[in-house]
């Protein structure tokens, strides 16, 4: 009634949560490779896993320049004399220019067959791709002012949901092979379950919160947001699958892809919620 | 006391021989004619559908009793600005002497950071379509009207406002006018929460004004439509 407001638009696009998305399952494929090392059942998983991430860094890369609005003036963020290191995005720069130097000579070493050097790069390229969803949660976490961002959990879920999705990826990848999906399937249970109690914890938080945050639970559950982040996200993408990952049949392949795929579908609908969500309260401030 | 609580470095408020410059917002003289947008726009030629400077209002009581309640709104040049934090190439800084928050249009990227660090909405993306100024697709906002002020002259929108509801200076100096009506009168900031340390004090401010509405989740409706048009064909 009679009132006037400005139009404030949000200030990330979904095409960001399409970065997210992406990158989560490079570092998911890169943890993959990693294990591949210590656990020889995923060890025909090594290559395939290495060359996915790679082509995955290479996209999200491009996803995340391309959604600057000065794309040519990136280098800034390399720049010594330029860069701050009070912002989380500088130091997301950093890791991935150092994560993809890091994966170049992994899979050259890999190409040659380097075991010694493979296994010394696969340790490096892993612990750098967990800075990778650690950067990007730390990058929601640190805005103050927007409920469900503001939560020291958030890189916690976004190395749990890069973990769920990587395994996911890697679980289509493994097709028949019965030994590596055997490790595949305690990945991605217990992945997806810590995903879920974390959901968890931070609805029940923002319920509580004040009136931003409990405006926010209202939005991220109900309408378009809500089917999005509660029926696909969380009912589809968390709860289905581990309900069926814990059942017998989520030991066989079906079972298995089939989870695999709803692990997908809910890690990019929460990626994009946890994104999108929070940030329409603050459109009409 | 809490006034005087600095937890950041990077607080000018007062520190003796630094100005801090701020804006006083009397609501109560407030008449809404806009002007100071108007004034805003033609000073830097600020584009079509973003601004700088905003005076939005909010029909409060119940009738007959009813008024506009207007709210003027611009950047609040925060003395711990989570916008300078968050900018991963100092594009954002904070200049010491008055504790402007500027931009440097020649170095920011465009990653939008600070426009999700600021609680405000202070901040924007200058469009594409603009007229006159080169100075495209990089993230603007209100800059206190640093150019006049180093002039020794009122920011665009003081200088303009009819009702004397908006008053500019030093409030580290104890004898501005600032400084006195802050001093001589209750004054609100606009989410004191966020330990932002907002530099526009208000008078009078309403609180159904200042807090996010319990409408938020209702948007209101008659600006859909026009929103939604604005949106269709304007890609800022
Ligand atoms: S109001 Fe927003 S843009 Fe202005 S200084 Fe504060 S945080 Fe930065
Ligand atoms: S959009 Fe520009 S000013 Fe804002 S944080 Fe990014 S580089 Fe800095």
């Amino acid at each position: 009634m009679g009132e006037y407001v400005w139009f404030h638009d949000v200030s990330w696009h979904a095409s960001y949560a399409i970065y997210f998305f992406v990158i989560g399952i490079c570092a998911g494929l890169s943890f993959l490779s990693y294990g591949s090392w210590l656990t020889p059942a995923l060890r025909p998983l090594r290559e395939k896993a290495a060359y996915g991430s790679f082509v995955l860094l290479a996209l999200g890369g491009l996803l995340l320049i391309a959604d600057l609005s000065q794309p040519l003036r990136f280098f800034n963020v390399l720049n010594p004399a330029y860069l701050s290191f009070t912002s989380p995005l500088a130091w997301g720069s950093l890791n991935i220019a150092a994560f993809g130097v890091a994966s170049v000579l992994y899979v050259l070493a890999l190409n040659k067959g380097d075991e010694a050097r493979g296994r010394l790069l696969a340790t490096v390229t892993a612990l750098l791709a967990l800075g990778l969803p650690v950067y990007t949660g730390y990058d929601l976490a640190v805005h103050q002012s927007r409920p469900v961002w503001n939560t020291p959990i958030m890189p916690v879920l976004f190395v749990a949901l890069a973990v769920a999705s990587g395994s996911a990826v890697g679980s289509l990848l493994a097709g028949a092979n019965e030994a590596a999906q055997k490790v595949l399937h305690q990945y991605m249970l217990w992945s997806t379950a810590a995903v879920g109690v974390m959901l968890v914890s931070i609805l029940g938080t923002t319920h509580y919160g004040g009136s931003a945050s409990e405006l926010t639970f209202m939005i991220m559950t109900t309408g378009t947001m809500g089917l999005i982040f509660v029926g696909a996200g969380i009912l589809a993408g968390t709860a289905a699958p581990v309900a069926l990952l814990l059942a017998p049949m989520g030991r066989q392949q079906n079972g298995l892809m089939l989870s695999a795929l709803l692990i997908l579908v809910g890690s990019a609908a929460l990626r994009y919620a946890l994104l999108m969500g929070p940030q329409q309260l603050q459109t009409l401030y | 006391m809490s006034e005087e609580l600095r937890v950041s470095p990077i607080e000018t408020r007062g520190v003796a021989g630094k100005r801090r410059f701020a804006m006083v917002v009397d609501t109560r003289r407030c008449i809404g004619c806009m002007a100071c947008q108007v004034a805003c726009k033609a000073e830097y030629d600020t584009p079509l559908g973003v601004n700088r400077t905003w005076v939005p209002y909010k029909v409060v009581g119940k009738y007959p009793n009813v008024k506009r309640q207007f709210l003027p709104r611009l950047c609040n040049h925060c003395d711990d600005a989570p916008c300078v934090r968050n900018c991963p190439v100092e594009a954002t800084f904070k200049v010491e002497d008055g504790g402007f928050i500027l931009q440097r249009y020649e170095r920011c990227i465009g990653c939008r950071s600070c426009m999700a660090a600021c609680p405000y909405n202070a901040r924007f993306m200058l469009p594409s379509h603009r007229t006159y100024t080169p100075i495209t697709n990089v993230v603007d906002k209100c800059t206190f009207c640093f150019h006049r002020v180093t002039q020794n002259l009122v920011p665009a929108c003081v200088q303009t406002c009819i009702g004397r509801s908006r008053v500019f200076g030093d409030i580290n100096d104890p004898k501005s006018e600032v400084s006195y009506l802050v001093a001589n009168n209750a004054t609100q900031v606009l989410r004191p929460e966020e330990g932002t340390k907002p530099h526009v004090f208000y008078i009078g401010a309403d609180r159904n004004a200042t807090e996010f509405g319990r409408d938020a989740y209702h948007k209101p409706e008659v600006m859909e439509p026009e929103r939604s048009a604005f949106k269709r064909n304007f890609k800022i």
